[in-house]
């Protein structure tokens, strides 16, 4: 039976090796996706977080109308408040990327600027601890676009802050928000300009979208914050949020939609060339039952196809979806583009998923050959 | 060894019922060698295809040698069809892709004859029907006549007690018609019965009894 299935694939190589073209295509979508898969998770990962902060806590007792007006908060909290936040069990399940800062208008040169004071990022461990935007060292200051242009300073300048001779680090790009009027220095540098020892006024966050679509996820926020730390209150940047749910939903349910797709099409490309193949054979089907072939015989021939079709289409897939990966992949993933390596135990998966997979996209094929009225066609033949 | 019971096989087709054979009665001994005439459409194939287990009447009752065909489920009946009946068609059926030697084996694999056995009776089959030089032909590039004898000579391999020929000389001309029916007589001959569906006349020089169909019954 083995030698009549191989005898009868390299009879019609061309169908057998458009068939397995397909289940090549299928087992290739699949490998590359998988491959990719991690580097594009993280990748979507970083792109939602650089749209920056979108939770912000502050002091329960600030005025909102000032708040608002000012573009932070008037009140002041202990530095203490981000450890004692983390502490908490929860707190990273709604909560991570936590800045500490101390804002205050403060005076350089014949104008106010925003100092910005910025403590390190606390992250939930899996994040390795990596900061947000920029990172300060002491004795140096982040001048925003405007504050720069007014004072005309560039990279390595000194400028005068409080009569504290700081190096200007980077000037920054135009933001187009406030930040293009603050001077970002370390947090303890700004507590000792403003006199303001041990306190800030905001945490700023990043909210961790570990929830469900049926969540409401700012009375979850507001929940485990007045568990954590009853003295703040925190404010969610509706839009920023709802932008970066969306763009995680989105690449998770594109992939989600695009992959069964592709498969499908890829099994309906197998299953009508094997209709072509049941067809072409319906006289060859007819004569062996009238050799006395049984049902059992006649799909063998038919699922053995199938499994030829399946290896070879694994073999061939493996290698091709594989190289799309290392070769595309880090072209579109460029910033995780090192998690993209060869994942050799695909294989194993494909060469056991690709025949079932071909054996599936047989099974109506195979059916027709094996219900096929052998009288019928010897009749009409 | 064959007989029919009031045997019917009606079609359903769109314009109305075709009743292929209409209450036939036959019966056919062992060792007899039978020629089935009459126009085209009078139920011959029909007749065959049935006699063979491959075309459940509609009703009546078809008994090859002690077996009742159609009382069989569908595996037994294809088992006893492997090791009871060579079936030869007027379009041969080889399969295009095995070569003369191995159509001819294929009849082995439903009956379980051994590896062995059966090369060894194919080659002197093949021997004797004149294709010992055509061993590794493909069918393509085989004559008509030698078509149809690597066709009989898969009929053959089982040795069967029945051999069905629908129109086996349709398609040769008289020289290789001829040959077939000194095969087909050689079998006969040999103990083995014959039931051949023919139009032409040359059946009437090797066959024991012609019988005549028309409109799917039995007229003579």
């Amino acid at each position: 039976m083995i030698a009549l299935v191989i005898r009868e694939l390299w009879h019609r190589k061309f169908n057998f090796l458009l068939g397995a073209l397909a289940v090549t295509v299928a087992v290739a979508l699949v490998v590359a996706y998988v491959t990719t898969a991690d580097a594009a998770q993280r990748e979507t990962v970083r792109v939602t977080r650089d749209m920056g902060f979108n939770l912000r806590i502050i002091p329960r007792s600030t005025d909102m109308d000032r708040f608002w007006a000012e573009g932070f908060s008037d009140q002041t909290m202990s530095d203490d408040s981000v450890g004692k936040f983390v502490r908490h069990t929860n707190a990273f399940f709604a909560f991570n990327h936590l800045v500490a800062s101390l804002q205050r208008r403060f005076p350089v040169g014949d104008r106010d600027v925003i100092l910005s004071g910025l403590g390190p990022t606390v992250t939930a461990s899996a994040q390795q601890g990596r900061p947000m935007g920029f990172e300060i060292k002491p004795g140096t200051v982040h001048l925003g676009f405007q504050v720069a242009q007014r004072l005309g300073r560039k990279q390595g300048d000194k400028v005068e802050l409080g009569g504290r001779v700081f190096t200007v680090a980077r000037a920054l790009v135009e933001s187009g928000t406030d930040d293009d009027i603050r001077a970002f220095v370390t947090l303890a540098e700004a507590q000792q300009l403003l006199h303001l020892e041990g306190r800030i006024n905001e945490i700023k966050a990043i909210d961790c979208l570990c929830l469900t679509a049926d969540q409401d996820p700012l009375s979850i926020l507001r929940a485990e914050l007045e568990k954590a730390l009853p003295e703040a209150k925190v404010l969610q940047m509706r839009v920023l949020a709802d932008a970066r749910a969306r763009q995680r939903r989105m690449i998770e349910s594109y992939a989600g939609f695009v992959t069964p797709f592709l498969l499908i099409a890829c099994a309906v490309w197998v299953g009508a060339l094997a209709i072509l193949n049941v067809r072409e054979r319906r006289a060859e089907i007819g004569v062996m039952r009238a050799l006395g072939f049984g049902s059992g015989r006649i799909a063998g021939l038919f699922l053995g196809r199938a499994a030829a079709m399946g290896v070879f289409g694994a073999l061939a897939g493996y290698a091709a979806g594989s190289a799309v990966a290392l070769r595309v992949g880090p072209q579109i993933f460029q910033v995780t583009a090192k998690s993209i390596v060869a994942q050799p135990s695909l294989l194993g998966w494909a060469l056991i998923g690709a025949p079932v997979f071909a054996a599936i996209a047989l099974f109506i094929p195979t059916v027709l050959a094996v219900t096929q009225d052998p009288a019928m066609t010897l009749r009409e033949e | 060894m064959i007989r029919f019971d009031s045997v019917s096989k009606i079609y359903p087709t769109r314009a109305g019922e075709v009743r292929s054979l209409d209450g036939v009665n036959l019966e056919i001994r062992a060792g007899e060698f039978v020629a089935l005439r009459g126009p085209s459409g009078c139920g011959k194939t029909t007749m065959l295809l049935a006699a063979g287990g491959m075309l459940r009447p509609t009703s009546g009752r078809i008994t090859v040698g002690d077996e009742s065909l159609y009382s069989l489920g569908p595996a037994e009946r294809a088992r006893f069809r492997a090791r009871n009946i060579g079936f030869v068609f007027q379009m041969f059926h080889l399969v295009p892709y095995l070569d003369v030697l191995d159509n001819v084996l294929l009849a082995a694999v439903p009956s379980g004859l051994a590896k062995a056995e059966a090369g060894k009776r194919a080659l002197g089959i093949l021997d004797r029907l004149g294709l010992g030089p055509r061993l590794s032909h493909r069918p393509a590039d085989l004559s008509t006549g030698e078509r149809q004898r690597a066709a009989i000579a898969r009929a053959l391999l089982n040795q069967p007690r029945l051999l069905l020929a629908d129109e086996p000389t349709g398609n040769l001309d008289p020289a290789n018609e001829r040959e077939v029916f000194i095969h087909l007589r050689e079998f006969h001959r040999a103990g083995g019965t014959v039931v051949i569906v023919t139009h032409g006349n040359t059946a009437n020089d090797y066959a024991d009894r012609v019988v005549s169909m028309e409109s799917g019954k039995v007229v003579g």
